[in-house]
């Protein structure tokens, strides 16, 4: 199943999606914050979230596994 | 057989695509950026309307059977050429709302001209604050690409109850006679279309180009007619003076000194006189024919094309949230020939793209920031911290340098996209050398007698925009423009608010004070930088030279390239050029 990965380390500020929701290629579905920058997430595939693995506030690693998408 | 062809062509013709199609998810999630985006376009709008409605209306012009300023340019400048500049200038906030001059690039009878004239709506063309400084900017313009500068003089002399604004100083109203003297000792032509009533300042405004013209009804001279009385002895005006003043005023019947039938019958200082308003910009259209300019033939590298990806993308790709990182390579896709571009160095100094792009056929420079996050660089932070796009650290530093100064040699005209938040700071970037090496690109760049133009996407911060050939370069920047989303100040408003009051909270929550109050002071601080850095402020400031749609930012580059290569001073046998073989390898 496709994964969201944190590209880089940061804090999770925004989730714009819940578990279920139906999200098509190129939404945004988390914004991470580091660096004084807000970092996008985007969906790389359409599909249904199957899994969020953060909540808003989280800090993530690079490489770190935000959402499933089944 | 004769054949022919562009210069260099294995390099020139066709250059490395860069840049993708949006896809169909990105262009539906920009839409809130575009919806940004015109919101600010249209406070633009708003602003430039009140400039060209300044002074009295235009109908009143009409009525007396004159043409308005824009009237005039309308009919002289070809169709679609023109680039106006400096539209919403005003730094001293005059009432007028302006600096009762209106200029731009454009062309006429096909040759690129800087084109600068008064405002007749607006006090018949007086001297009001800051119209010197716009004076100064456009006659520089005209200096640095080498083209002919064009006026519309229309100059009704100081506005006297103001005169302490206008008058006196170095860069007063009476520096722009010095600066044509300058621009006609350096072979760069003045020509000059003469309307109205023009005396004392207006006098040397007509007398000081090169080439004058004169309509029927217009006059220049040392003075007006208008000064009916002299110094009054008594040092003030009581009755008795005012009644000698109003038999005076009565009783003159003099007309203006300096009309055609001087300056045209007796002196020969018009060439021409022409009893049409048109026919005096005719007359410049006549002249405008015989200036010098090469055909482009001699010095474009390919034939000229339109960017291969949309413009009208501009609008989705950079974003109006200023947090958020974008491709710049998406960007400057949007702006060259073909979306063509020969990149120099890129993988050494990663925070900046440079290289070599053609702009209507002609080979140009870009220089701009990258955005994004860049781990493991810089080399010299151990790993400590990652690059950020938007800043500075030595590779790219090394590299602008280096980049600028070959493109010296190569004479190739650069256009800098700024987007930039800073230089590295800390020790290690101390140890590093960035102080020294971003001193070292400004030596670069004044070492050079390129022409360089500047684009301030969105960020111009600390002393990267100083740097990045900002308008500060003044012997080679011809002019910046600033975006619909850009922004310039010295540091972020939040960041200014914490190094100015941090101290301050420290002390005060020591003291088990309520913070509010500074909390007051740190909030104001910020939104005053928000008000003081918008686009409208920084055109009304001076901090760029004018505001531009993103869609429209090509027009622009597209002027500053073809005025480059109208006239150049010194050229490169595009064979010799080094640029495009260090490139290659």
């Amino acid at each position: 199943m496709p994964e969201l990965i944190a590209p880089l380390a940061g804090n999770v500020w925004k989730v714009l999606v819940a578990v279920g929701d139906k999200v098509e290629l190129d939404d945004e579905v988390i914004i991470l914050e580091a660096l004084k920058m807000e970092t996008p997430i985007y969906c790389d595939d359409a599909g249904t979230i199957t899994e969020l693995k953060v909540t808003e506030g989280d800090a993530v690693e690079e490489g770190a596994v935000l959402a499933v998408i089944g | 057989m004769s054949r022919k062809q562009t210069p260099l062509r294995p390099y020139f013709e066709k250059m490395p695509e860069i840049g993708k199609e949006l896809r169909a998810g990105e262009v539906r999630r920009s839409q809130a950026n575009v919806e940004l985006v015109l919101e600010q376009e249209a406070i633009i709008a708003k602003e430039v309307v009140r400039v060209k409605n300044a002074g009295i209306p235009a109908e009143k012009i009409h009525q007396r059977g004159g043409m308005t300023i824009y009237d005039r340019l309308e009919y002289l400048v070809d169709e679609g050429s023109w680039n106006p500049l400096h539209t919403l200038y005003n730094p001293t906030e005059n009432v007028e709302g302006c600096t009762g001059v209106v200029d731009g690039l454009g062309k006429i009878e096909g040759k690129w001209a800087v084109i600068i004239g008064f405002d007749n709506k607006v006090m018949a063309g007086a001297w009001i604050a800051s119209q010197s400084e716009n004076i100064l900017m456009v006659t520089d313009l005209a200096k640095r690409l080498n083209i002919p500068l064009v006026w519309l003089t229309n100059c009704s002399g100081v506005k006297l109850t103001e005169q302490e604004t206008v008058y006196a100083g170095r860069r007063s109203s009476g520096a722009p006679f010095y600066r044509h003297a300058d621009l006609n000792h350096l072979g760069i032509p003045i020509l000059n279309g003469i309307y109205g009533t023009n005396p004392a300042g207006g006098g040397y405004q007509g007398i000081s180009p090169t080439i004058l013209l004169a309509h029927d009804d217009a006059n220049i001279a040392v003075g007006g007619a208008g000064i009916v009385g002299g110094m009054n002895p008594k040092g003030y005006i009581d009755e008795e003076a005012a009644q000698a003043l109003i038999e005076g005023t009565k009783n003159f019947k003099g007309k203006a000194p300096g009309r055609v039938e001087t300056h045209f019958d007796q002196t020969a200082y018009f060439r021409e006189a022409h009893d049409t308003e048109e026919g005096v910009l005719d007359g410049i259209k006549d002249y405008m024919r015989m200036m010098p300019a090469y055909d482009p033939t001699m010095f474009r590298v390919a034939e000229p094309a339109e960017p291969k990806l949309a413009v009208e993308d501009l609008n989705m790709l950079l974003p109006a949230n200023q947090k958020r990182p974008y491709d710049a390579v998406q960007i400057l896709a949007r702006l060259t020939d073909n979306s063509e571009f020969m990149e120099y160095r890129p993988d050494y100094g990663r925070e900046v793209f440079t290289g070599i792009a053609k702009i209507d056929g002609f080979p140009v420079a870009f220089v701009g920031n990258q955005q994004g996050v860049f781990p493991g660089y810089p080399d010299y932070a151990n790993g400590e911290y990652p690059g950020v796009g938007g800043k500075h650290y030595r590779e790219g530093l090394i590299k602008q340098g280096e980049f600028v100064t070959l493109c010296g040699r190569d004479n190739l005209p650069i256009i800098w996209l700024q987007d930039t938040t800073g230089i590295d700071v800390g020790d290690l970037a101390e140890e590093a050398e960035l102080l020294a090496l971003g001193q070292s690109l400004v030596y670069s760049i004044e070492q050079t007698e390129l022409s360089m133009m500047c684009v301030v996407l969105r960020k111009g911060t600390a002393a990267a925009h100083y740097i990045m050939c900002g308008p500060q370069a003044n012997n080679n920047n011809a002019f910046t423009l600033g975006t619909p989303l850009t922004e310039i100040y010295v540091m972020h408003g939040e960041t200014a608010a914490a190094a100015s009051y941090a101290r301050r909270l420290v002390k005060e929550d020591a003291a088990g004070n309520d913070l509010t109050p500074t909390l007051d002071k740190m909030n104001q601080m910020i939104q005053d930088y928000q008000d003081k850095s918008t686009p409208a402020y920084s055109a009304k400031k001076g901090f760029v030279d004018e505001i531009v749609s993103l869609t429209e930012l090509r027009n622009y580059i597209k002027a500053f390239t073809c005025a480059n290569y109208q006239n150049p001073k010194s050229i490169t046998p595009v064979h010799q050029m080094l640029l495009p073989r260090i490139i290659k390898g």
